[in-house]
């Protein structure tokens, strides 16, 4: 382990060239709340945390990916999902996010879809890069940076480098996410995984939760604009615990008396047990052979990985050590 | 906190979608066929109300609710809990798909444990209604918290520093959880007291 002593005015001056990453992704993340509350029509008084996207279908509708066949785009983007979690150094991550930006453009998806699953993730990111540099133990190779004055305080930039790992990764496979669900009807999806084996039940309550959530997302929003109209606001204090309390205890009341109905609904209309199957569907040889691309993409990830790129950026291999 | 993609090792990431399979599996067992579309419905019930942030001093927090999920569905909560996890991961990506069996068995047991605790001191009738519910909540919560330490430690040493930030960070979700589910249950026994001894229409508690 070597250890580089710096002065306080050199620590000030990095420590300030650091904070430009996270003051730039608040803007962004400012900048896209903004974009979307102009597109939103919605009442005022609804929090922004509230907002729940639908999965519609996006893009060039004639691309590659909206016209494979859903089971094997489930099955083979899954597969390379897993594959580009497995990878432990740096330029295989940025490797795997690079093939995900790549898809999110073939299939013509615009970016800030993307972008708004990569800010979902900034506050459990942020704290690996917040906190890793300064609790990593430290490698005999590691350099670790110690300001002078203040020696308890270890910064070791490997620390660094492991959160940019994780954040490339994390990236990559939420980027490829639209691509995966954007590309056909989310039901279709949940159908495609039927077909697929996943248990028929699960995948029936997938839809029907699908739907609920988005009505009981209105409800809430009527009651809340009544308690708002009603003058409370929330504070942090028992009143608004036992107010919440209540809201939630409602909630879940008209719930429960909305489930009877619905069942009622339900068993109206026939349902015995099953949702009727409308699609039915057949892989070609195009299926086939953009599968076994995928697959073969995912495998030579791996492999590269372990053996193949000498690593430029950062320290070798060795996550999850 | 939901753990993200890339975080955990893909062999512990897949270890833990099988042992979440086998809790789903009887989970799904132990709901009534028909109670299957009802626990769908009250699910979307619960993944709604996640969406509230209670206010913390200059922050806020969301709840998490496994202990409400537990208290209410008994067995069906894991499944409820599961298909929550796996949509909110669609929707928002809260939680990495690659990480869904983690997160779920994250959530899923503590939830399972504190509807069980619940019932058997419910049956007994010793503690008021709305404290228990608190504390099955905070308990539930702490279990969370433990697992996503453990989760996290899984990844090698380089990890603990921030596994020990992410359980400390869930002692003030743990208080609000507590109250805010002591006053659910205040509320639901007040109203439909049912819903607290039956599970969702009775049947779900089989």
């Amino acid at each position: 382990m070597t250890v580089t002593m710096v002065s306080w005015k050199e620590a000030v001056m990095w420590g300030c060239a650091g904070l430009l990453i996270p003051l730039t992704g608040w803007a962004l993340f400012l900048l896209v709340r903004r974009s979307d509350s102009r597109d939103a029509e919605r009442a005022d008084e609804e929090p922004d945390e509230w907002r729940v996207p639908e999965l519609t279908v996006v893009g060039a509708s004639r691309s590659l990916l909206h016209r494979w066949d859903p089971r094997f785009k489930v099955c083979s983007l899954l597969f390379f999902a897993f594959c580009a979690v497995s990878v432990q150094r740096l330029p295989s991550a940025m490797m795997g996010l690079l093939i995900a930006v790549g898809t999110l453009g073939i299939a013509g998806i615009p970016f800030r879809f993307a972008l708004k699953r990569i800010l979902a993730m900034v506050g459990f990111l942020g704290m690996f890069f917040l906190v890793m540099p300064l609790t990593v133990p430290a490698r005999p190779s590691d350099t670790v940076i110690v300001v002078h004055g203040l020696e308890a305080i270890r910064f070791n930039p490997r620390g660094l480098w492991v959160a940019a790992l994780i954040w490339t990764k994390a990236t990559a496979v939420a980027v490829l996410m639209e691509p995966l669900l954007r590309t056909t009807p989310f039901p279709t999806t949940v159908r495609a995984l039927a077909a697929l084996g996943v248990s028929k039940k699960l995948c029936q309550m997938l839809l029907i939760m699908y739907r609920y959530v988005f009505v009981f997302r209105h409800e809430m929003a009527r009651m809340w604009v009544g308690m708002s109209v009603r003058g409370f606001r929330p504070r942090t204090n028992g009143e608004t615990f036992r107010v919440f309390g209540n809201f939630l205890g409602m909630l879940f009341v008209r719930s429960l008396e909305r489930t009877q109905r619905v069942h009622e609904a339900m068993v109206c209309r026939g349902y015995q047990g099953e949702f009727p199957m409308l699609e039915r569907f057949q892989g070609q040889r195009r299926d086939w052979l953009l599968g076994g691309f995928w697959f073969l993409l995912g495998v030579g990830m791996i492999l590269s990985d372990r053996w193949g790129v000498p690593h430029l950026v950062g320290p070798g291999p060795g996550l999850w050590r | 906190m939901h753990i993200a993609d890339g975080v955990i090792p893909t062999g512990v990431a897949v270890g833990c979608y099988l042992a979440a399979g086998g809790c789903v599996a009887v989970s799904l067992r132990k709901t009534a066929a028909e109670d299957l579309p009802k626990v769908a419905v009250m699910t979307s019930a619960f993944f709604v109300a996640s969406l509230i942030h209670v206010p913390l001093g200059p922050t806020s927090v969301h709840l998490l609710l496994p202990g409400i999920v537990g208290i209410f569905l008994g067995w069906s909560a894991f499944l409820a809990i599961f298909l929550g996890l796996l949509l909110q991961s669609l929707l928002f990506q809260f939680g990495g798909l690659t990480a869904l069996g983690a997160n779920a068995l994250m959530m899923g047991l503590p939830a399972w444990a504190a509807g069980a605790v619940y019932s058997v001191l419910a049956s007994k009738g010793g503690a008021r209604a709305p404290l228990l519910g608190g504390m099955c909540a905070a308990f539930a919560v702490f279990l969370a918290a433990v697992f996503l330490g453990l989760l996290l430690a899984s990844s090698g040493e380089d990890f603990f520093g921030v596994a020990k930030l992410a359980m400390a960070a869930h002692v003030p979700v743990a208080v609000i959880e507590a109250l805010v589910t002591g006053f659910v249950v205040a509320f639901v026994h007040r109203v439909k007291p049912e819903l607290l001894q039956a599970g969702v229409a009775g049947g779900a508690n089989r």
